[in-house]
């Protein structure tokens, strides 16, 4: 039931997918903490050995063959909901290995420290990167090998980078905009109607303070991004300049179609009849 | 928030701005201007933002010349650091039937006597100002080159600086919760950021005028009707007047920036404050648009939006006094042309307000018509 209702596992969830002790000794070995009956398989499809075995019914969940599986990850950057990681005891007297899909950016560097994370996001202990895997093949979900003390191989589940991570968002902020990076007033926010930097800092200083107000003086968000791109960015220079924390900020109005269509390809749609009701 | 006023005015599009405007401009101390969002939020903002002064009544067409000659000079008079964008660029009216036809040349003949310089065109002449305009189907056309386009966000917000330039307070996202009358006067009004005395109240809440209405518990005349409009991606210009036609019950122009805007009416759309969008809209609009203008089929669909007619039974606002209610004044019911209007209602209810002699003579836009059945129907309507 905990598991139902917040998405994470309990220790007796874990122990159900966890490899036996016997079997964690003789070498890496995946682990597939996948709790949920639904139509999906690539972890069968991406095994070359055959170790999770082929569904009967694709809803089931994946079976694995503990003595068939060597630990090789292939299955790990496959997996679509990110449950599948590759563990390692015998890495080191005291150290194991975890492979675990990371879908953030920045990547860490190899060597680097980063905080082990538990399956709540909670902090355990920091842990050390030792490899970084994004191959083309792994289609943008790369995987990290990280190296945690071993009595603490079912709580790390992911990292957080420190500093790394303070500087990405720091260099978001409008103050430090001019300083640390390429970004100037003379920057382009509005992609779709050649909107600057310094003409939205303008707007907000005339007084106008929310999305909608500054999209419909200045074009902001009415092109064919629909101010999927600069939206965000209007709303941290309006946070920045009124002090309001941007959850209190109300985003603009999104409006219909997502994507552009020829008006001609509606109206020859209605001529067909194919969805006139 | 300030606590006593000499006017409130309740409504922050180009009505209410140009209300305020005026009245301070004649010399009216301590006018507050109340809008429950932003500036130009409900239906100025929302509107296809034509200025036309081809109408069928003497009333609507003096109320729009007046306008359309104030927005030839507004950025000077106004003094706007910026540009209401107004381009005269024409309106391209088309009839379909011989009825419409002869409804058409009395019409011209109204506005040459009133100083508008419309003329009758035969479909050939048409065809000279829009050459791909597909004629079939239509009987005529008129043209006046002196109507044309604005941003109604500049506009709206030109009035205001200049407004607030002159002492009046705007208070945006204030939204009017009550009214307090007092043996049939009006006392104050009551917001969502506290109260405000004040001897007179502007209704110039455009959609939700009516709404304001039931706070002096008056049953306005009035109902509120969707209208939606959608807009192109930008694309080289090929059509310079906006084209209109009553029977199609659409118009459509290329603004500025190349795209194209365009919207019609519904009659039977649902009268409930609604102003989402509906997939309808957009079968009727491409049905009809790339019929009468085909090379928009290539013109790809950016946005598409909807915002509030504020109807009246005879289609003309209704300008004045309320007769019970003493302070009381009503500048609604606009039927889809506030906009246009908006330089001709600030001053003219200013004058009402003042007791000064009206530069048109408006009297028959009185509330007091529909009392007396004493209506003329405005034809000319999408």
């Amino acid at each position: 039931m905990v598991l139902k209702c917040t998405g994470i596992p309990t220790n007796e969830d874990l122990e159900r997918v966890f490899p036996s002790k016997e079997r964690l000794e003789k070498g890496p070995i995946v682990v597939v903490e996948c709790f949920q009956r639904i139509p999906c398989n690539p972890c069968h499809t991406a095994c070359s050995k055959n170790a999770i075995k082929e569904f009967d019914d694709i809803n089931n969940l994946p079976v694995v063959e503990e003595d068939v599986c060597n630990g090789c990850g292939l299955c790990v950057s496959k997996c679509p909901g990110l449950a599948i990681m590759v563990v390692d005891m015998t890495y080191s007297e005291k150290e194991a290995i975890l492979k675990i899909p990371y879908e953030f950016l920045p990547l860490p560097e190899e060597g680097e420290l980063v905080l082990g994370l538990d399956r709540e996001g909670k902090a355990v202990d920091k842990v050390r990167v030792v490899k970084v895997l994004n191959t083309k093949a792994m289609d943008k979900t790369p995987v990290l090998f990280i190296a945690v003390k071993k009595e603490d191989i079912k709580r790390v589940r992911n990292i957080k980078l420190q500093e790394k991570e303070k500087k990405f968002q720091t260099a978001c902020c409008s103050d430090l905009i001019e300083k640390n990076s390429k970004l100037s007033k003379d920057t382009v926010i509005c992609r779709c109607s050649d909107v600057t930097l310094e003409q939205i800092r303008g707007l907000i200083k005339k007084g106008y303070t929310t999305f909608d107000e500054i999209k419909r003086i200045s074009r902001v968000g009415m092109g064919p991004c629909q101010s999927r791109n600069c939206g965000q960015l209007v709303l941290r220079e309006i946070s920045q300049m009124t002090g309001t924390p941007i959850s209190k900020l109300m985003l603009g109005t999104y409006r219909p179609t997502t994507k552009s269509i020829k008006l001609g390809e509606i109206a020859e749609a209605v001529d067909g009849g194919e969805h006139n009701d | 928030m300030i606590k006593t006023a000499e006017v409130v005015i309740i409504g922050g599009g180009i009505s209410g701005s140009s209300i305020a405007y005026n009245l301070a401009k004649k010399g009216v101390k301590n006018i507050v201007l109340l809008e429950k969002a932003y500036l130009s939020s409900g239906a100025t903002g929302r509107c296809g933002a034509g200025i036309r002064q081809q109408w069928g009544t003497e009333m609507n067409c003096r109320i729009a010349k007046l306008s359309c000659d104030f927005f030839e000079r507004a950025n000077e008079e106004l003094d706007y650091e910026e540009d209401i964008e107004f381009k005269q660029e024409g309106y391209l009216l088309l009839s379909s039937t011989d009825k419409e036809h002869q409804q058409f040349i009395k019409n011209v003949e109204l506005q040459n006597s009133l100083g508008i310089p419309s003329k009758l065109l035969t479909l050939e002449e048409a065809k000279e100002i829009v050459p791909f305009l597909n004629t079939e189907g239509l009987v005529s056309a008129t043209y006046c080159e002196k109507d044309g386009h604005l941003n109604p966000f500049h506009a709206t917000q030109a009035y205001a600086n200049a407004a607030e330039r002159l002492g009046v307070k705007i208070y945006k996202f204030t939204e009017v919760t009550g009214i307090l009358i007092e043996q049939g006067k009006i006392r104050g009004v009551k917001t969502t950021k506290g109260n405000i005395a004040t001897n007179i109240v502007v209704n110039a809440a455009g959609g939700y005028a009516q709404l304001i209405g039931k706070m002096v518990k008056l049953d306005l005349p009035l109902y509120s009707e969707r209208h939606q409009i959608l807009v192109t991606e930008p694309m080289e210009t090929i059509l310079k007047p906006m084209v209109m036609s009553f029977s199609l019950n659409m118009y459509c122009q290329q603004v500025p920036h190349g795209g194209v805007i365009m919207g019609r009416g519904d009659e039977n759309e649902p009268r409930d404050f609604r102003i989402t969008s509906s997939w309808q809209f957009l079968d009727e609009m491409t049905t009809t648009v790339t019929k009468l203008l085909p090379p928009l089929k290539n013109a790809r669909l950016l946005r598409q939006w909807g915002g509030l007619y504020n109807m009246t039974p005879d289609r003309q606002p209704i300008y004045g006094a309320v007769d019970e209610i003493e302070g009381f004044y009503l500048a609604v019911g606009y039927s889809g042309h506030g906009l246009m209007f908006g330089p001709a209602t600030g001053l003219l209810m200013a004058e009402i307000i003042l007791q000064e002699e009206c530069t048109i003579p408006i009297d028959m836009l009185h509330l007091n018509r529909f009392r007396k059945g004493e209506l003329i129907f405005e034809p000319s309507v999408v």
